[in-house]
């Protein structure tokens, strides 16, 4: 039995970047009639961490926050036999099965085959290993009851599970970002998980589409050297997949582009190594891909390939660290550098005098160096914003640190339009556990 | 000239680290950013922002080349206190360098 069945080609579609990722051009996607699958990527490093401090508030929460307004959405699509992919259950997987199952039985559509993941909560797992915190130098034990969660990055294989099934949407947490994409490529296509180049350009593709109108135009402008149609109604990027290529193009009449620059910049976004690109599925190597403006914003992409899969899981742990204080407040005209420079030094006597020896105390110009630092030469400017970030144990004393932004009203003359916020410091930092180690777990319930 | 006149770039992270892939758009340039972008360049122009190494990867397939910016991010988007947590702004920073 051949391992890749020949000829076949996938339409596979973007329908979410992000946690806060927009509906419309999902909704687009899904009324298009163009692709078979859509592939919704709900996470990051960072919304993965506000997640778990969701749950820590409510048990029952932690899970994707737009289902309940994405789903009428996506009704025609679901009606039609459209499938889903997604990790819309974040830090609770199961949550998220029940916002889609009471939503689509609101929908009158009973009978959908929804497909959902477990596992990929691996606390108990790096408790027990005492995992290697890296980019911490230091171990899970050495952080004690700080460590608050753990999710490991689950890749294709439980996606494939659950489409054999004929599960018509399936939703996990930690599912890696490609991952959501691969699973579904190579169960349409053929492809063997363990078809290593196969994998690796059913990566490319994943990748591509997995940040959305990364591929069509968003974080991309810089005009006037780069400038695209409509950048305020971006579309989503598809995908038509065949053995040896793929063509990301875009939905007529949406904003944006899709051409020889926006594939280039998201080919190597958040790529290390080019050679050498892990995820759960495979070792991805995209250094030969070649792409292909073909116009018509369709770009043909080939070239990518894969070796063996690694042999340990990612993990992101979650870290307690307390609270984080921020507060801003501006000054304009002549002057403003030194007032502000002055404000700095009062806020720094009344913090220093506030705050524990082990906190963390950041202040910035906005406007002069908050970004890249202090740089020779930069110009006088206009106007800068001082802001201060702080990061406590305390959330009294995040508190009280803000509020000493808001009493520099009473600082140097002309401060104006204070704006502060206190919010939970939840880290995440990178562990790795074997992956034979981490036992998942798929089930395919009906609405 | 600033390479902004002739490439274009994105920046990402992933932890502690960010990466900027740097592409020309004239792929007669390619020799030139290949020889002057070089890791000590860019790691002397973003100065105190990276604290660990900076490791060059070309990419002549396409034109580019990809920089891997190790501790770079004040302890990464989660934990950093920077206003720009993700380095989303280095995209634009290597843009500003002369070639």
């Amino acid at each position: 039995m051949p391992r890749r069945a020949s000829g076949g080609t996938l339409a596979i579609g973007s329908g979410s970047a992000y946690a806060n990722d927009r509906l419309a051009p999902a909704a687009a996607m899904a009324d298009s009639g163009r692709v078979s699958y859509i592939g919704f990527d709900c996470l990051a490093e960072r919304t993965m961490a506000l997640a778990h401090v969701r749950r820590r508030r409510n048990p029952a929460s932690g899970q994707d926050e737009r289902i309940r307004r994405l789903l009428p959405l996506l009704r025609g699509y679901l009606a039609a036999g459209g499938r889903v992919v997604g990790n819309f259950g974040a830090a609770n997987p199961d949550a998220a099965a029940a916002d889609f199952v009471e939503g689509l039985r609101a929908l009158g559509l009973a009978g959908v085959r929804l497909g959902v993941i477990r596992g990929d909560d691996v606390l108990d797992l790096v408790l027990a290993q005492d995992a290697e915190l890296p980019e911490l130098g230091t171990t899970v034990a050495a952080l004690g009851d700080r460590i608050v969660s753990a999710n490991a990055y689950i890749g294709a294989e439980p996606i494939v599970d659950c489409l054999r099934e004929d599960a018509q949407i399936v939703l996990g947490g930690r599912l890696a970002d490609p991952s959501l994409f691969v699973g579904p490529i190579c169960h349409e296509l053929g492809w063997s998980l363990d078809d290593w180049e196969a994998v690796g350009h059913a990566t490319l593709v994943g990748h591509l589409l997995e940040c959305g109108v990364h591929s069509t135009g968003g974080n991309f402008e810089d005009p006037p050297y780069r400038v695209v149609p409509d950048p305020h109604r971006l579309g989503f990027p598809l995908a038509e997949v065949s053995e040896d290529s793929a063509v990301v193009t875009k939905l007529d009449g949406t904003g944006g582009a899709v051409d020889e620059r926006t594939m280039k910049t998201q080919l190597y976004y958040e790529i290390h190594d080019p050679r050498t690109y892990l995820t759960p599925d495979v070792t991805a190597d995209f250094s030969q891909v070649r792409v292909e403006d073909l116009g018509g914003d369709r770009v043909r992409l080939s070239g990518a390939t894969g070796r063996e899969w690694p042999a340990t899981l990612k993990v992101l742990v979650g870290v307690d660290q307390g609270y984080r204080a921020t507060g801003e407040i501006s000054y304009g005209g002549p002057g403003c550098l030194e007032r502000a420079r002055r404000a700095e030094e009062i806020l720094r006597a009344h913090l220093d005098e506030l705050l524990d020896p082990g906190d963390h105390v950041r202040i910035d110009l906005q406007g002069m160096n908050s970004l890249f630092g202090d740089k020779e030469g930069t110009a006088y400017p206009e106007e800068v914003r001082l802001r201060l970030a702080v990061r406590t144990e305390s959330e009294e004393l995040a508190r009280d640190a803000a509020h000493e932004v808001e009493l520099l009203y009473f600082g140097p003359a002309g401060g104006g339009g204070v704006v502060t916020s206190v919010v939970p410091a939840l880290g995440v930092t990178p562990a790795y556990v074997p992956r034979e180690l981490v036992t998942l777990e798929t089930e395919v319930v009906t609405s | 000239m600033k390479l902004r006149e002739i490439a274009y770039s994105r920046s990402g992270d992933k932890g502690d680290v960010s990466n900027i892939c740097v592409f020309v758009d004239d792929p007669a340039d390619y020799p030139l950013l290949v020889e002057r972008l070089t890791a000590d360049r860019v790691r002397a122009h973003f100065g105190g922002l990276v604290e660990g190494d900076v490791v060059r990867y070309e990419l002549p397939n396409v034109h580019g080349l990809n920089f891997v910016l190790d501790r770079a991010l004040g302890g990464g988007v989660s934990m950093t206190l920077r206003v720009d947590p993700h380095g989303k702004s280095f995209q634009s920073h290597v843009l500003d360098m002369e070639v």
